[in-house]
């Protein structure tokens, strides 16, 4: 083989490779758009669920989900703040920061599911909580704060050092510095990490399906201690009775609706990050 | 009060630092104690093929080797098809192009896993039905098909991100000695991008080994060791497939809940090893000359 065709085989080789990841890109939404649509009406997303999901629609799904991630979404912010704070402004020394760069990389590494089996042990046995959507908010806030801490970060550590001078020269304390120049700066950087950590955290099944929800027969929750019942985990329940057409069109249609969530808050994640970009820039 | 403020300040920054980075030991030890009861009871057997609560056999060797089979397929799949495409991406295609091309394949990302499994039982499980003319789709060549989807984006973006990071110069130097693009990807750019590229492979096996939902729903749960040993056209059982299936269904405190446990403990050590050397091979970056 001549070195000439090496080369044209090798680009057919990357073509076809991207042909091939489009290919499924383009199967994999169109299933969810074509089967979702049809399957979604006014009356199914304002509706609640009967029949075990087949029948009826996804109303206490949606607000089970949504309660869901944003309880851990404000439990988690603080946090992310203090530690990406701390990690960015009092820690010099560097083996200390790359022990915390270990640590909180780990986290981000853990399987859903293990968080899971975590919630279980320590909050629902050990600490008695029992099954409830509160248990999974805190679960989802730990899952969250990997991503809300390393966004926030870099957006504190890549302003300027002179900031941090010039403040500290008009006399402002660490903290003042910290709360009046540095956090307004990089305010955008950390709503950013907020939503990409809520884009994530509602799409996810493993880590509450044993600890915050119940598949059928749940209302809207009246105190922190009862079980909702999520999107993810209501899809799980459909997909497992798959041989029944209306139960795998509901789950079409939740699907769908999961779907549109997600994009919702990535795209407002993009969104805020271009602005900030091009404030920057200006 | 000012001084006052900067030492409440500290403190919450000190106590948020504290809870997020201790959080993986409290994970870690509430873990290894749960898997006591089983590891006192079993020992060793825990290491063996048979997975049987009610004779008190609680062998997880043939969820590990799922496990590893499954995520195996799924990187044989990916990682060619996943390097192919950020070479595209970063050398083949027109800059101006880059950011849309990248920002759509991001989206397969964004997917949730349980919709990859509905999309699995759906239709891939069915497929391999038809296909090999099996009594089920549900197998560990499904769970592995779907997963090298779902790892793919992690594969495309980090590659991507090594490739281009790689100063201009270095593609030029190599083109003004003649060479042709696929030389200059291969013995140029390529090695230079290596140990990120490892750092990407590692982090989407970490991503693979612990992915659960998708897998559950098409491997068909059946907790044997395939025979012959590479057939993938079985029903089989992953770690996390075992623990999505069987946990919630377990008593509290029992040895079988504790076996579990300790089945979710060896996948956790396993994961957290893999991302720790991602990290390490992403963070190695060699001098370059620009």
């Amino acid at each position: 083989m001549t070195r000439k065709s090496k080369n044209s085989f090798f680009k057919i080789f990357c073509w076809l490779s991207v042909s091939a990841c489009f290919g499924t890109l383009i199967f994999l939404f169109g299933v969810i758009f074509l089967n979702g649509i049809p399957a979604i009406s006014l009356d199914f997303i304002t509706s609640r669920s009967s029949n075990f999901g087949s029948e009826g629609g996804i109303l206490y799904q949606i607000v089970g989900s949504i309660l869901i991630v944003l309880v851990a979404a404000l439990l988690s912010f603080p946090l992310a703040i203090g530690t990406a704070i701390f990690k960015s402004e009092y820690l010099n020394n560097r083996k200390w920061k790359k022990l915390s760069n270990v640590l909180i990389f780990g986290l981000n590494g853990i399987p859903s599911v293990v968080f899971g089996i975590f919630g279980l042990i320590l909050f629902v046995n050990i600490l008695g909580f029992g099954i409830s959507w509160f248990v999974g908010s805190i679960i989802l806030a730990v899952m969250m704060l990997p991503t809300i801490t390393l966004t926030t970060f870099q957006s504190i550590n890549s302003i300027p050092v002179i900031y941090r001078e010039s403040s500290l020269a008009l006399g402002l304390n660490k903290w003042q510095t910290i709360t009046k120049v540095l956090l307004p700066q990089s305010f955008s950087g950390a709503i950013t990490g907020l939503f990409i950590g809520l884009a994530r955290a509602i799409g996810e099944t493993a880590p509450i399906m044993f600890i915050a929800t119940a598949f059928s027969g749940v209302d809207l929750p009246s105190g922190i201690r009862e079980p909702v019942s999520t999107l993810p985990t209501h899809i799980l329940a459909l997909a497992q009775q798959a041989t029944n057409p209306a139960a795998l069109q509901n789950a079409w249609g939740a699907s769908f609706v999961l779907i549109l969530l997600v994009m919702l808050f990535s795209t407002t994640a993009l969104v805020i990050r271009k602005r900030q970009l091009s404030h920057q820039r200006l | 009060m000012f001084a006052l403020n900067n030492n409440i300040g500290k403190s919450y920054v000190v106590f948020s630092t504290f809870i997020s980075t201790m959080i993986i030991f409290l994970i870690l030890i509430l873990l290894l104690i749960n898997s006591w009861d089983a590891i006192s009871f079993s020992g060793i057997e825990l290491f063996s093929i048979e997975w049987a609560p009610y004779k008190n056999k609680y062998g997880i060797l043939s969820m590990l080797y799922g496990t590893l089979i499954v995520t195996f397929t799924a990187l044989v799949l990916s990682i060619p098809l996943g390097i192919a495409t950020s070479i595209f991406t970063a050398e083949i295609l027109p800059h101006k192009y880059r950011f849309i091309v990248k920002s759509l394949l991001e989206l397969l990302a964004g997917i949730p896993s349980i919709i990859y499994g509905l999309i699995g039982v759906a239709f891939f499980s069915i497929w391999v039905q038809d296909i090999f003319q099996l009594q089920t789709g549900r197998t560990l060549l499904t769970a592995g098909i779907l997963l090298s989807i779902m790892v793919l984006p992690t594969i495309i973006t980090l590659a991507d991100d090594a490739l281009t990071n790689i100063p201009h110069k270095y593609r030029e130097a190599s083109k003004g000695l003649g060479l042709y693009d696929y030389e200059v990807i291969k013995s140029t750019l390529l090695p230079i991008a290596k140990s990120n590229i490892i750092g990407a492979i590692l982090l989407a096996l970490g991503r693979a080994l612990g992915e659960t939902m998708a897998v559950m729903l098409v491997i068909g749960s059946i907790d044997k060791i395939p025979s012959p040993i590479y057939n993938l056209l079985t029903s089989g059982q992953t770690v996390t497939s075992k623990l999505g299936r069987e946990i919630s269904e377990t008593a509290f405190g029992s040895v079988h809940f504790s076996a579990l446990i300790f089945m979710g403990f060896v996948l956790l050590l396993v994961v957290i090893c893999f991302t720790l050397i991602a990290q390490y091979f992403s963070n190695k970056t060699e001098r370059l000359y620009d």
